[in-house]
């Protein structure tokens, strides 16, 4: 391809000449120049007008940290006031927020300068990217000491030292009647969940069901249709072993019946002869032959003789 | 048997003969005393049995055991992979002449007299040789060679091994279903028996073993008329068929029953089964074991003697819990058992 130097040329010439205006101005301002002391905080804000089109390019900016020996950049924030016409023309105003923390322990009133830096600034075109470069100027601010550098002298040495802040007396009344009170409720609470658990006092004695067997067998000796009630006899009696167990008792579970529950174990013939009967009653003959095999005064004999253990158990 | 002595006695005399044959069975079969109870029980109630258990536990010893006190024809297929529905029904072979031979495959070669058919790992073979099963064990018979076979006297035993998985098909629950009793086999617990299986050499030779039980204890052909006399002869009391009901109502609802499993959400437990085929063979399998405890009523503890066996198979759990059914469901029977009241 055939160069022509013409155009280039006029290209470079145009590029020198926008060179030189693209940064317009920089600015640094402090809220103020003296009056810090070591551990103060100093900020600064640093103004940067530049040709419309430009942009700060983030990676120039001074990283966070030591800056120097006595020096550390704690923060810088950018904001970019975006456009703004000036008589040169459409110009863009950037605006830098530094906040450095000062830890110059001075012994007289001096002053310190806070080095500049150069930010770059970018321009990309259809042609290719212009950089340009802010130079931000170093500034100084003057800091002070905290104390006189030779105190009068003291006798006590411990006089040296500042007295003690004093600290009002706090009243822990209110704080003693806090505790107590949830203190309360949280027994209120555990009694509570002891009720609803059973434990402790709230475990109420174990259910009497021969008890409430032999009850039953009172009430249905009085009752008219006594093949009835002798099968509700036997029902009853049923549901107090079974209660006891916890599980329902066959004719064949009384040996293991008796292996948990070893207190009834001298009744056990007798219990022999009610499950036997409650056999010939429900699933054999019938009940005419389970009272002939376990007529009703031993039943209920049996009854009282059960709820009798299970009393003294 | 002598058909001109009244019921109770030829009752009687045949509980005599059931006890000969489990001392029989259990002379060459130590420590399964409660398998062969059931076995009895399914015998005498013209059930199919199922054996379940681990390898080498004694489940074919067992069969054979049964087969050769039972007496009768006696056939055994081994379940497998390519096995098909005709290699039990057909045997094709070219005979010494070249010329191809169609003949009576294991089910049919005895044809009418056969008693015992024995399918050895009944999982191995194919859904299509399970469908055929269906119909033996559901009708006792079977349609070849253009008429009709039938097997009154037949009684299907089959196995399968719990512990493999790899080329076995799950058994359709409609096969399952036709199974009265699915009988779990352990190895014996006891020291004793656990000894005698070890060291005493009589029970290494299995042939030898199966040929010192006296052969023939039972008269295999009139086990069916007195299996129908059994159940007249055994009376089911009001209270035990309100009994039986309420177990069955507690082993499909077991949370409205007010059975609490730890762990378990009762009401999405149990998706189903536990079919009324299922509880009529429960309380045949129950009416059996009331004849042997020498007794002409049901008691709840007939029931519960076999329950596990007959029920247990038959219910289908939720897939979430179908992989703990071996925990689950002997905790529910236990459970329906200690909530139902019995009388």
């Amino acid at each position: 391809m055939r160069v022509r130097p013409l155009p280039l040329a006029v290209l470079a010439l145009l590029w020198a000449g926008a060179a030189q205006a693209q940064v317009r101005s920089v600015e640094v301002r402090a809220p103020r120049a003296f009056g810090y002391f070591l551990g103060d905080l100093v900020r600064a804000q640093v103004d940067i007008v530049v040709d419309a089109g430009f942009s700060l390019q983030a990676a120039s900016l001074p990283q966070p940290g030591p800056q120097a020996y006595w020096l550390d950049l704690r923060d810088l924030r950018v904001a970019d006031l975006g456009p703004e016409k000036t008589s040169e023309g459409e110009a863009r105003r950037v605006r830098l927020f530094l906040t450095y923390q000062n830890f110059y322990a001075a012994l007289d009133v001096r002053a310190l300068e806070i080095p500049g830096f150069a930010v770059t600034f970018e321009n990309v075109g259809v042609h290719g990217a212009t950089t340009a470069t802010a130079q931000v100027p170093a500034w100084s601010f003057t800091i002070s000491p905290l104390r006189e550098v030779v105190p009068p002298t003291r006798e006590n040495p411990v006089d040296y030292m500042r007295p003690d802040g004093r600290v009002a007396a706090v009243d822990a009344g209110p704080l003693w009647w806090g505790a107590g009170g949830f203190a309360s409720l949280a027994l209120l609470a555990l009694a509570g969940v002891a009720r609803d658990r059973a434990w402790g006092p709230f475990r109420t004695r174990r259910g009497r069901p021969f008890g409430a067997a032999l009850a039953q067998l009172r009430r249905l000796r009085r009752a008219p249709d006594a093949e009835a009630a002798y099968g509700e006899a036997l029902l009853a009696l049923h549901r107090g072993l079974d209660a006891t167990d916890g599980r329902r008792v066959l004719a064949d579970d009384l040996p293991g019946f008796l292996a948990r529950h070893p207190a009834y174990r001298p009744d056990a013939g007798a219990l022999g002869n009610l499950l036997g009967a409650s056999r010939l009653a429900f699933f054999g003959p019938g009940l005419a032959a389970a009272r002939a095999a376990l007529p009703w005064p031993a039943l209920e004999a049996l009854a009282r003789r059960l709820a009798a253990i299970e009393r003294a158990a | 048997m002598n058909e001109t002595r009244p019921g109770d006695a030829m009752l009687t005399d045949w509980r005599q003969a059931a006890v000969r044959f489990e001392r029989a069975v259990s002379g060459a079969v130590v420590g399964q005393d409660r398998a062969i109870r059931l076995l009895t029980i399914a015998i005498f109630a013209r059930g199919h049995v199922l054996l379940e258990g681990d390898v080498g536990v004694g489940k074919t010893t067992l069969l054979r055991a049964v087969a050769r006190a039972l007496g009768g024809a006696y056939e055994r297929v081994e379940g497998t992979v390519d096995m098909m529905p005709t290699d039990l029904v057909y045997h094709t072979y070219l005979a010494e002449d070249g010329r191809p031979r169609v003949e009576p495959g294991p089910v049919l070669r005895r044809a009418e007299d056969l008693s015992i058919f024995f399918f050895n790992e009944i999982n191995r073979a194919r859904p299509q040789v399970h469908s055929l099963l269906l119909r033996l064990m559901a009708e006792r018979s079977l349609t070849a060679f253009n008429r009709e076979y039938r097997f009154p006297n037949l009684q299907v035993f089959a196995d399968r091994n719990r512990v493999e998985r790899e080329e076995t098909f799950e058994l359709p629950a409609a096969a399952r279903d036709r199974f009265l009793m699915e009988i779990g086999l352990e190895a014996p617990r006891d020291a004793e028996s656990r000894r005698a299986l070890v060291f005493d050499p009589r029970f290494h030779d299995t042939d030898a073993l199966i040929d010192g039980i006296a052969a023939d204890v039972l008269d295999h052909a009139a086990i069916p008329g007195i299996a129908r006399a059994i159940q007249h002869g055994v009376q089911a009391s009001p209270a035990i068929e309100t009994y039986v009901v309420g177990l069955w109502e507690a082993l499909v609802r077991p949370g409205g029953a007010g059975i609490r499993l730890s762990g378990i959400d009762m009401d999405a437990l149990v998706q189903g089964g536990a079919s009324p085929r299922g509880v009529a063979f429960l309380v045949r399998a129950a009416k059996v074991r009331a004849w042997l405890e020498n007794r002409t009523f049901l008691v709840p503890e007939d029931i519960r003697a076999v329950f596990p066996d007959v029920m247990a198979h038959r219910v289908f759990l939720e897939p979430v819990y179908e992989m703990r059914r071996a925990t689950i469901v002997p905790d529910l029977c236990r459970a329906v058992f200690d909530t139902v009241p019995a009388p």
